[in-house]
């Protein structure tokens, strides 16, 4: 790179070149990417792209662009630009009617002789750089000539750590900038300490770092920071927004959900390091893996987190749908930076994805069980006691006594209680309706229909469901009103339809695919409804007291969490194009591919998830590992090397490092087999990360956003961060990992369901001072003082959470009585450590950001200290109220005064922010 | 050329980076025009109104709610946005049908069915006709319902539309949409779309402030003043009527003003310091900022206390200063324009009227709604006229949709109370003030109140009106979000030019 910045300058290439940032040869070659691309995108592509197709000519994609448009002539004739019709309406006079751009200005000559020549040399296309093969590139020399041969010392090898640091260098020797020198060891160590496990380090663990005189001291400590468990709940915390993890539902009702499960599947694949690649694929097809394990089903709920909606009327159909575009487009955002969402509607405007190509890759998502049905169904059961042992019995019986193929098929079902018809699925005939547009409900001389059913095999009926009183009766048909019957059973008694109970009926031996024809009686109770919730079809268990086993085992209701797992046979569903994104209006049918940008998927590998996620991981995939290593890189530096996390695509921000970004890439999937820890490690181990933050007033004229890292990252704490350190410094964190979400202390009014009765049920001990993670997660009203600090809703996927500066930030650190909490358990800290004002400030500002104040900021906080000491001498009231709920704390002007002290400290700029 | 192109996606893209913009391009900018800032930093685009988005990013004093001028000449300053949450019947009180009386307790006509889903309604219901007494009011003889006595002395100050339609026949959908243009969560709510292109006349205040009545929130919960992925400054501030008007606006037991204040300042030099140290323009933003919120915790209770508005005024809005009520609300909606707030959001639940309870009965609660909330809404635009803020503040009245001329029959049942389904194709929003005509009526409704059959307008075209009044091009006010540009109207909208003044 910098030999053809040589290059460039001694050949002295005219304007049209210098568009460029860098060239990729030696000759003047027109590079697509970098020079014709923007242009095209800037001018031409909005009525000749992927949405609009002006006179049928597009540049979206190379074939199109010469191929004949609708003139019947190319516009585009690669080697020809005289010829090409193109260049001809660049170049018409401006007020032509044929002059392009249409209504607008006309391109600079420059722009028009690039394009001139860009066809000349034959009008390739190229691809963008994020869709190339991931290569390793150099690692550039830093140092002088003599210092590379050892022979003489050199600033920049005695800073540099690691390779990072040389690509580093490389960039600022370009713009005439020296890095800084390393942070002070307590700097650092809560830099990395906060970086790596979200909570600020202790006392004891600075004041160990800053007397190990050894070389390796620093490496110890990031080693003993990636082994600690809180490193799992940290990056969890980062995890939980890109899987749009809640603990509610969504939408009007917005109820509740336990999926708890995943988001403690995330702290342990992070804290055993599960190898990103593997991590992947457990979360998109856990449940396809041979021999998928609990915790493999659980990491499914990855794309469990998609909202349902409970409300009354709505249509099942349209909220699944709703929520597996949301699956693709989350799968691009999070794994592939890039935005698929577009090409839902129409083909994408700028980046080489075509419409169709939306619902063949789709279709990869579309066939999964889930249905948008109020019981979260397909979820994983956890038989608990005499349960699980039930269970394990019934399961063992199995292994000896009937078919490997019924085993499996009534184990998976006693786990998942899958696979089973919704009973949305039953047409509603005759009085029968889909009750609160739910459950399918029929009254008195109710018809209901499901279509599709085989019976080959299946000679037991399961069935929930229930009625309010006794009398109803339900008869099957086979093929219509007249069919023959193959059960006639009456509708068990549970007290209200709402309620309902599983039972087993024999079917007579019929074969093939069948319609079934469902007719009620209840001459007794004519209004009363019968509630079907689901029905499935099996073969029977050979052994009645077996049987009977099952059922209550099916009957029983254990905790849950929501799985993925896909129809077969009557219950696999086909993919159709949606015209133009409306789901009611389908296309033409599809079978699951991925883009052809994209190198292809090995026939070898199934045409499903699995599949899928195995495509992703390949080492030829171009974009899993940049994406993924340039979002920790973003996590660690406040700004990834493609600034814009979320899109690596043409649109996106050029990256401002990329050969870096290729060689981490390659590093992760060749060194590292995808360890996050080594790769992680790497990047805090580098001289870049380990600078300190001060910046120059010349350095923040040359480089304010610290684009090029000549300085140490600096960033405001994220709100887990601020609410986990104040807990942390005060001594109040708990450190119990896992289990059910948490209520702390929130204030009156926050939640107003419209409908269901939920309510905030504050936790009690040491449930109060849980990690932030941990905190119950309502997605129409999440903790208010998170989603001040930045925290999203929850609602959709967020790559990036934008940091904001406001005074309603100021309030929560200020005033939440969280953090009044914390500032009188840190005062009672800092009383007991000092016999004068100075003595406890110190001590107390110690605790908080592990270094003395300097003299110009303990005169302010002692200021105040004896300030407010005078006064709640004069006020003991005052002080008693805001002494009144610290217990074991003595109420005193000094005790008040130390409290509003360390109520300032918690929300000094320094204290909030990672130095 | 290609560096342009770069620094503007990157303006767009770079968003929590907007208040460093001040720091490198914006020295001394207070008193410049929008349009010599954005040259002197190099963000001119060659469609001089797309720089809404631009212009977002630049403030002059470090906060990005500072007030900023619109695209070009606004009408309107300010809205006051009365939503009534549930949907109030259009056939009760505006959309007087008098062929649908005609009809009542018949069999609806089964080619009014085909092809249609409703919310509940199930087989065959009966038509119900209007339950309100009707007659033409003021000067342009404007038709409303003897359930809304007060309303039909303003009249003259109003345009109805009345042949408004939606996409969505569930509450919450159909709120998202009507406030964020898309009818899935996530997206910017049009007061953070206003306030994230004027900022906020008072320093204050928030300039987005939500006010909710009727007990509940809205079913689609606080994403409807939520700010999708517009920087969070710029979601609505929800004043609660019960505790803090803001959350944790209030000091801790045993910490006074004056505390406070010391501590304010100690923060305030300390922070100091360390900018003095390290450089980081951040911090001076958070100085700004403490000493805002400082000033917001004086401000905001003093707006939100109605305890200083004389006697006459409070009975005419109907107020009942110890209780929270839509009617106080309206009040304070007053209160916070008048101290310079761009935007304020009122909702007001439990217009949803099925039938099948009394409360939710159009004979019975939509009576008593009308009742709790027509004197309060005629007395807002009485007292925003006489304070001379009518002409340049705009209220918006309406619900999600509308209500089927059909009575509801929930599971094919007959229900206890004359009740309507939610209706997608037919309703009444109507506006005031600020740049619409007065004593207007546009659209029409076919017969029994069905359809739409003139003049029709969709949500996305009233957004864009409400845009248009405020001094935007709705197709320019955009956001780069994922790698595409993200506006209020999707990819829809056209401004109702007929009702501009």
């Amino acid at each position: 790179m910098r030999a053809n910045w040589i290059v460039l300058g001694v050949a002295g290439i005219g304007g049209a070149l210098v568009l460029s940032s860098f060239l990729g040869v030696f000759e003047s070659r027109v590079d697509y990417n970098t020079q014709v691309k923007p242009l095209l995108n800037k001018n031409c592509i909005a009525c000749h792209g992927g949405v609009k197709k002006a006179s049928d000519f597009s540049l979206l994609f190379r074939h199109e662009a010469v191929a004949p448009a609708k003139s019947g002539k190319p516009a585009i004739i690669p080697g020809d630009a005289d010829a090409s019709e193109m260049i001809r309406r660049l170049t018409l006079a401006e007020d032509d009617d044929e002059r392009m751009p249409l209504d607008h200005p006309p391109l600079k000559p420059d722009e028009i002789d690039l394009l001139r020549k860009w066809i000349d040399q034959g009008a390739e296309w190229g691809d963008h750089w994020a869709y190339q093969r991931v290569e390793k590139p150099d690692v550039p020399a830093i140092g002088t000539f003599w210092s590379r041969l050892g022979l003489a010392g050199s600033d920049e090898t005695s800073w540099a750590k690691n390779e990072i640091d040389h690509f580093i260098l490389d960039k600022l020797r370009d713009e005439g900038l020296k890095p800084m020198p390393e942070a002070d060891r307590a700097t650092l160590i809560r830099r990395v300490t906060l970086d790596l496990t979200g909570l600020p380090p202790t006392q004891q663990e600075v004041a160990a770092f800053q007397n190990d005189p050894s070389p390796t001291a620093y490496e110890k400590v990031v080693d003993r920071l990636l082994a600690s468990p809180a490193y799992g709940e940290r990056w969890t915390g980062m995890w939980l927004d890109l899987a749009r993890y809640a603990d509610t539902k969504g939408y009007e009702r917005d109820p509740g959900r336990k999926i708890w499960r995943y988001r403690d599947y995330l702290i342990n694949a992070f804290n055993a390091d599960k190898p990103y690649n593997l991590f992947l694929t457990e979360q998109l097809a856990g449940d396809l893996m041979p021999g998928a394990s609990d915790e493999q089903f659980i990491a499914t709920g990855f794309h469990r987190n998609t909202m349902t909606n409970d409300e009354g009327g709505t249509q099942d159909e349209e909220f699944r749908v709703a929520a597996v575009i949301d699956r693709v487009n989350t799968t691009w955002d999070v794994f592939q930076g890039t935005t698929f969402a577009c090409i839902q509607c129409h083909s994408h405007p700028y980046d080489p994805f075509t419409h169709d190509e939306y619902y063949k890759y789709l279709a990869f998502f579309n066939n999964t069980r889930d249905e948008d049905v109020t019981s979260e169904t397909p979820t994983l059961r956890f038989y608990q006691g005499a349960d699980s042992a039930e269970a394990v019995a019934l399961k063992q019986w199995m292994r000896t006594h009937v078919s490997a193929r019924t085993e499996s098929i009534h184990e998976r079902f006693l786990r998942t209680m899958e696979p089973k018809f919704n009973s949305h699925d039953i047409k509603q005939i005759t009085n029968a309706s889909l009750l609160d547009a739910k459950y399918f409900g029929a009254q008195d001389k109710g018809v209901g229909q499901l279509d599709k059913v085989t019976l080959t095999g299946h000679n037991r009926l399961l069935i929930a469901w229930g009625t309010k009183e006794a009398g109803a009766t339900l008869t099957i048909r086979q093929d219509g009103p007249n069919g023959p019957v193959l059960l006639t059973q009456p509708v068990p008694k549970t007290g209200s339809e709402w309620k309902d109970t599983i039972q087993i009926f024999a079917l007579p031996a019929v074969t093939g695919q069948h319609s079934l024809h469902l007719s009620f009686s209840n001459p007794k109770h004519p209004k009363n409804w019968t509630m079907i919730k689901w029905v499935a079809f099996q073969q029977a268990l050979p052994d009645l007291q077996q049987e009977k086993r099952y059922l209550a085992l099916l009957n029983k209701d254990p905790e849950q969490t929501p799985i993925m797992l896909d129809g077969s046979g009557d219950l696999a569903r086909p993919t159709h194009i949606f015209d133009r994104g409306n789901w009611l209006v389908k296309g033409k049918r599809v079978t699951p591919d991925v883009p052809k940008s994209f190198p292809a998927m090995d026939p070898k590998l199934p045409r499903n998830r699995l599949g899928l996620a195995a495509w992703m991981t390949s080492r030829e995939h171009p974009l899993t590992a940049r994406v993924a290593v340039n979002r920790f890189w973003e996590q660690l530096f406040g700004t990834g090397i493609v600034e814009t996390v979320e899109d690596m695509g043409t649109q996106g921000i050029p990256p401002t490092h990329r050969e870096l970004l290729d060689y981490l890439a390659a590093e992760f999937m060749e060194t590292d087999n995808w360890s996050v820890k080594k790769m992680l490690k790497r990047m805090v181990t580098s001289a870049t990360y380990r600078q300190h933050a001060k910046a120059t007033p010349e350095l923040l004229a040359k480089d304010p956003f610290n684009k090029l890292l000549a300085r140490g990252p600096r960033v405001r704490l994220s709100a887990e961060q601020v609410r986990d350190q104040a807990l942390t410094v005060s001594g109040l964190l708990s450190r119990k990992m896992y289990g059910p979400s948490v209520m702390p202390v929130q204030p009156e009014g926050i939640w107003q369901s419209p409908y269901d009765g939920d309510s905030w049920k504050q936790s009690t001990g040491e449930d109060l001072h849980r990690r932030a993670l941990y905190t119950y997660w309502k997605r129409t009203a999440p903790y208010p003082s998170m989603v001040t600090f930045d925290s999203p809703s929850r609602e959709f996927c967020q790559l990036r959470r934008l940091r904001t500066n406001t005074p309603l930030q100021a309030l929560v650190t200020l005033n939440d009585p969280v953090y009044v909490e914390a500032a009188q358990k840190l005062a009672d800290y800092m009383r007991l450590r000092g016999q004068t004002p100075e003595a406890q400030i110190q001590a107390g500002f110690r605790r908080v950001m592990l270094r003395d104040l300097p003299p110009g900021k303990l005169a302010v906080l002692t200021r105040l200290y004896r300030n407010t000491e005078q006064y709640y001498r004069q006020k003991p009231d005052e002080a008693q109220k805001l002494l009144a709920k610290a217990d074991g704390v003595p109420v005193t002007p000094q005790q008040a005064a130390l409290t509003v002290t360390a109520n300032t400290m918690l929300n000094l700029d320094e204290v909030i922010t990672k130095e | 050329m290609n560096k342009l192109l770069q620094e503007l996606q990157h303006a767009a893209a770079q968003r929590e980076t907007r208040r460093h913009f001040l720091h490198t391009c914006s020295t001394g900018l207070g008193a410049m025009a929008l349009s010599s800032v954005l040259g002197s930093c190099g963000f001119l685009s060659k469609d001089n109104s797309a720089t809404n988005e631009v212009g977002g990013a630049l403030m002059p004093d470090g906060s990005a709610t500072a007030p900023r001028p619109s695209a070009y000449l606004p009408k309107a300053k300010r809205i006051i946005y009365i939503h009534m949450a549930g949907s109030p019947s259009q056939l009760e009180l505006f959309d007087y049908k008098p062929e649908l009386a005609k009809y009542n307790g018949k069999d609806c006509p089964q080619e009014l069915l085909e092809g249609k889903k409703f919310a509940f309604i199930r087989g065959v219901p009966k038509m119900l006709g209007p339950q309100g007494k009707f007659a033409q009011h003021g000067q342009s003889g404007a038709w409303v319902s003897d359930y809304l006595p007060h309303l039909q002395g303003v009249v003259d100050d109003i345009t109805f539309l009345k042949a408004m339609h939606t996409d969505q026949f569930n509450h919450a959908p159909a709120q998202l949409l009507m406030h964020t243009g898309s009818a899935r969560l996530g997206r910017p709510s049009l007061g953070s779309w206003v306030t994230y292109g004027l900022g906020t006349e008072n320093d204050n205040l928030p300039g987005y402030i939500v006010l909710a009545s009727g007990g509940k929130q809205p079913d689609a919960g606080k994403s409807v003043w939520g700010s999708g992925f517009l920087p969070t400054v710029y979601q609505g501030v929800q004043c609660r009527t019960d505790g803090d008007p803001v959350l944790y606006a209030s000091d801790p037991s045993g910490i006074s003003r004056d505390v406070r204040k010391q501590t304010i300042d100690a923060i305030s030099q300390i922070n100091q310091q360390q900018y003095d140290e390290v450089k980081d323009p951040e911090i001076l933003t958070r100085i700004a900022q403490y000493e805002l919120a400082f000033r917001m915790q004086m401000s905001v209770p003093d707006a939100m206390d109605i305890k200083s508005e004389p006697q006459y005024i409070l009975d005419s809005y109907g107020v009942n200063p110890a209780q929270g009520s839509f009617a106080r609300n309206c009040l304070l909606a007053r209160r916070l324009v008048e101290r310079g707030v761009r935007f304020v959001q009122l909702f007001d639940w439990g217009w949803d009227t099925h039938g099948t309870s009394a409360d939710g009965a159009i004979e019975i609660g939509l009576k008593t709604k009308c009742k709790e909330s027509d004197q309060a809404v005629a007395a807002l635009l009485h007292d925003l006229k006489q304070r001379g803020l009518l002409d340049e503040t705009l209220v918006v009245w309406g619900g999600e949709f509308g209500r089927t001329p059909m009575q509801e029959n929930r599971d094919g049942q007959v229900l206890p109370f004359m009740g309507r389904d939610h209706h997608l194709d037919a309703f009444t929003v109507w506006m005031a003030g600020g740049g619409v005509k007065k004593g207007f009526s546009y659209g029409e409704t076919d017969d029994i109140g069905y359809y739409g059959v003139k003049d029709k307008v969709h949500v996305h075209d009233l957004q864009a009106t409400i845009l248009h009044l405020l001094g935007f091009d709705h197709t320019k006010l955009t956001f780069q979000f994922q790698g595409r540009p993200f506006r209020l109207t999707d990819v829809a909208g056209k401004i109702v030019k007929p009702i501009l003044a």
